[in-house]
C-alpha cells in the first residue's frame, strides 16, 4: 500500500509526472474530454469539447450535461447510465448531443467515475469521440432500407411482380400474380413465362420484347395472358432488366396491372362503334332511298297534275292522266321493296338453318329452268369441302336465286353462260363464290354503288337496282360479307362469306 | 325573245323528260332539245364533238340518280373534259334529291351553276334560259 502511495504521488515523481502529462496531451488531443463533479457539474472542458459543442471554456465550466441534451434519448436510458457511474462503474455508449447552434452531433462515449477511498466517485470524466458522419450514414442506410421495404410493401399490394433469371425461368411471384394467374405459387416457380402464354401476340411482338429487355433495355406494353383455368386476362406490363457490372441482365423483373376491364371495355367499344357504324351507314342508305327513290315518282305525279290542270286540249289531258297510274304503281313497288329490306333489318336473332348446298341449289334453280335451256347455260357446283352451310333458309334460297339471276341476266351476247358455284372453308367461316362468264361489271365505275338499292349498271329491261342491295342486306343482317370481283366482257365473280359455320 | 340553240336533258326519268320537253318545246325559246338517259351516253357525245360548237348544247339539266353512270360520275368525268369542250356550257343540277348533302356537294364543283330541286315549273325553265 506504501509503495502504491509513493507511484501515485505525482508531486514527488518528475518521470511520473512527464508521462502523465503526455497521456493527458494525447488524451486531449485524440478525444472530446470533460471532467465533471458527483453532482455533474463540469469543472473541466477541453478545446476539443468546447470545438465541437460550439460553446466557449467559460460557458462550459459550471454548468452540468444538460446544456448538450439533445432530448433524443429516453429517461430510462440516462437513468441507467447515472445509475451506472453513480455505482462507480464504467458506462460506453453512443449519446446524440446539441451544439450551442442547436445542431446535433453523435459521440462515443466513455465515463470513468474516479473513487475517493470511500468507493464513492468524488468526479466523472467522460471522453468522447465524435461518430457524427457514421450516426448519420447509418440513419440514412436505415432510412433507405425503410423505404425500400415501403415501396415493396407498396409494390406488392398494388401491382402483380414476377422476377425472373436471365433465361426467362421465374424464381419469384408475388400474392398478386398468383392470384390473377390462378396457379399455386409453387406451379409457377421454375417454369417460364410460356405458362402463362395466351397464344393471342405475335411471334414478331414476343421477339421484340425479348430483343428489348436482353439488351438491357425497359419494355413496356400490353399483354393478353392465360389463367390456369383456361380464362384469359390483360396486363399492363413493364419489364425492367436488373444489370450484372458487365451491364448484361441477371434477372427481369416484370411489373404488371390487370386491364382486363379495360380491355373489354375497348373491345366493347370497337364492337359497338363499327355497329353503330353499320346502322348509320344503312340510315344514310335509307335517307337517300327516301330522298331519291320516293320522292322522284311523287314529283312526277304532282307535275302530270299540273299539267293536266293547265292544259286545256282534252286528248292531251288524257293521255296525262293515262300515265298517272304506272307512276303510283311505281311507288308502291319501292315502298314495299323499302319495308321489305326494313323487315329485314330489323329481323335480328333470326335462327340458322342446316342448309345442303346441293339440295338447295336444285331448288333455287327449278324456276330458272326456262331460261337454262333457252340460253344453252351450264351451272357447275363444287361443295366438296363445304356441302353444308349454317344460315336462314329463306334468305340463303334468296342470295342463291339473286346471284344465279344476275349472272343469267347480264350474260355475254357472244358467250354461252356458265356459272361456277363453289363453296370453301376458311377458318370458321364458309366462302361461296359464284362465278359466270357474262358480261362484268366496270369495278372502277361502280364498286361504291354497286349494293346500293336502284342502281343499275347495264341496259337491261329488267335491271331494277333491288337484287344486290337486297342480298347484302340479308347477309350482313346475319354479319355476313358480301364482294366482288369483275372484269368487263369477261365476267364476274360474287364471294359471299358465311361466319360463325363451326358448330 | 333570248332563244338559244341547244338544251340537252341527261335523266332517266321518262315522266320528268317528257314534260319537261313538253314545257320547252311550247315555251319556244329552245331549238333543238337533246335527251340523255344516263351520263354515260351523255358524256360520250360531248366527247366526240369536243370541238364541234354546233352539236354541243348551251345548257345541260343533269339528274343525279341514274343507271350506267349517275349524275356525280358524270360531273367528275366533264370536269376532265371541260378545259378541251370549244363551248361555254351551263350545267344545272336537276334532282329530285333534297339532301343537304348533295347540295353542299354539288357547290364544290366550279362547272356546276346550281342546283335545282325537282320538281321544276314552266317559268322556272325561261327564267333559266332568260338568265344565259
Amino acid at each position: 500500500m506504501k509503495t502504491l502511495g509513493v507511484f501515485f504521488n505525482k508531486h514527488n515523481n518528475p518521470l511520473i509526472m512527464k508521462e502523465l502529462d503526455d497521456y493527458k496531451y494525447a488524451l486531449d488531443e485524440s478525444a472530446i474530454v470533460a471532467i465533471t463533479n458527483p453532482k455533474g457539474i463540469i469543472i473541466h472542458a477541453n478545446d476539443n469539447f468546447c470545438r465541437i459543442s460550439k460553446y466557449s471554456r467559460d460557458e462550459l465550466l459550471g454548468m452540468d450535461h444538460r446544456i448538450i441534451n439533445s432530448s433524443f434519448h429516453s429517461k430510462d436510458f440516462i437513468r441507467d447510465l447515472w445509475g451506472t457511474i453513480a455505482n462507480g462503474k464504467i458506462w460506453k455508449g453512443e449519446l446524440k448531443n446539441k451544439a450551442k447552434d442547436g445542431t446535433v452531433y453523435w459521440v462515443d462515449t466513455t465515463i470513468v467515475p474516479f473513487l475517493d477511498q470511500d468507493g464513492k466517485p468524488y468526479q466523472y470524466v467522460a471522453i468522447r469521440s465524435d461518430i457524427t458522419q457514421r450516426k448519420q450514414s447509418e440513419e440514412r442506410l436505415l432510412k433507405s432500407l425503410k423505404e425500400v421495404s415501403d415501396y415493396k410493401f407498396a409494390l406488392d399490394e398494388s401491382s402483380i411482380v414476377a422476377i425472373t433469371d436471365q433465361k426467362g425461368i421465374i424464381n419469384f411471384v408475388n400474392d398478386n400474380f398468383c392470384k390473377i394467374s390462378k396457379y399455386e405459387r409453387e406451379e409457377l416457380i421454375g417454369k417460364d413465362h410460356r405458362i402463362i402464354n395466351s397464344g393471342f401476340h405475335p411471334k414478331e411482338f414476343i421477339r421484340d420484347l425479348w430483343v428489348t429487355i436482353a439488351n438491357g433495355k425497359i419494355w413496356k406494353g400490353e399483354l393478353k395472358n392465360r389463367a390456369k383455368d383456361g380464362t384469359y386476362y390483360w396486363v399492363d406490363t413493364t419489364i425492367v432488366p436488373f444489370l450484372n457490372e458487365l451491364g448484361k441482365p441477371f434477372q427481369y423483373v416484370a411489373i404488371r396491372s390487370d386491364i382486363t376491364l379495360r380491355k373489354k371495355a375497348e373491345e366493347d367499344l370497337i364492337k359497338y362503334s363499327s355497329a353503330l357504324e353499320f346502322k348509320n351507314t344503312q340510315l344514310i342508305d335509307f335517307c337517300n332511298i327516301v330522298s331519291h327513290n320516293l320522292r322522284a315518282p311523287l314529283i312526277n305525279i304532282s307535275m302530270l297534275i299540273d299539267y293536266i290542270d293547265q292544259s286545256t286540249d282534252d286528248e292531251e289531258r288524257q293521255m296525262m292522266h293515262s300515265k298517272i297510274k304506272p307512276v303510283v304503281n311505281h311507288v308502291m313497288e319501292i315502298f314495299n321493296e323499302l319495308v321489305e329490306s326494313i323487315q329485314v333489318q330489323q329481323e335480328t336473332g333470326i335462327e340458322s338453318d342446316k342448309i345442303y348446298l346441293k339440295e338447295c341449289l336444285d331448288k333455287v334453280l327449278i324456276s330458272f329452268e326456262a331460261q337454262i335451256n333457252e340460253y344453252e347455260a351450264s351451272i357447275e357446283l363444287d361443295a366438296g369441302e363445304a356441302p353444308i352451310i349454317r344460315f336462314p333458309h329463306k334468305y340463303f334460297e334468296s342470295i342463291v336465286s339473286n346471284l344465279v339471276s344476275n349472272a343469267l341476266k347480264y350474260k355475254s351476247p357472244e358467250r354461252k353462260p356458265n356459272i361456277k358455284i363453289e363453296s370453301k372453308k376458311v377458318n370458321d367461316t364458309v366462302l361461296l363464290s359464284v362465278c359466270d362468264n357474262g358480261l362484268g361489271i366496270d369495278l372502277h365505275l361502280h364498286r361504291n354503288n354497286l349494293f346500293k338499292i336502284r342502281k343499275t349498271f347495264h341496259k337491261h329491261p329488267d335491271a331494277r337496282g333491288f337484287g344486290l342491295f337486297m342480298t347484302k342486306t340479308q347477309i350482313e343482317s346475319m354479319g355476313g360479307k358480301i364482294w366482288v370481283e369483275s372484269t368487263p366482257d369477261k365476267g364476274s365473280t360474287f364471294f359471299v362469306e358465311f361466319n360463325n359455320q363451326i358448330v | 325573245m333570248t332563244t338559244i340553240k341547244q338544251l340537252t336533258l341527261v335523266d332517266d326519268d321518262e315522266i320528268f323528260v317528257f314534260l319537261t320537253s313538253k314545257m320547252l318545246v311550247h315555251s319556244k325559246l329552245v331549238d333543238l332539245i337533246k335527251i340523255f338517259d344516263n351520263g354515260y351516253d351523255a358524256l360520250v357525245f360531248l366527247k366526240e364533238n369536243l370541238g364541234n360548237i354546233d352539236a354541243l348544247p348551251d345548257i345541260i339539266l343533269l339528274d343525279l340518280s341514274m343507271p350506267i353512270m349517275d349524275g356525280w360520275e358524270f360531273l367528275e368525268e366533264y370536269v376532265k373534259i371541260n378545259p378541251l369542250i370549244g363551248k361555254k356550257i351551263t350545267i344545272y343540277i336537276c334532282s329530285s334529291s333534297i339532301s343537304p348533302a348533295d347540295v353542299i356537294r354539288a357547290k364544290t364543283i366550279n362547272e356546276v351553276s346550281d342546283f335545282i330541286i325537282k320538281p321544276i315549273t314552266k317559268d322556272k325553265l325561261v327564267e333559266l334560259i332568260k338568265n344565259l
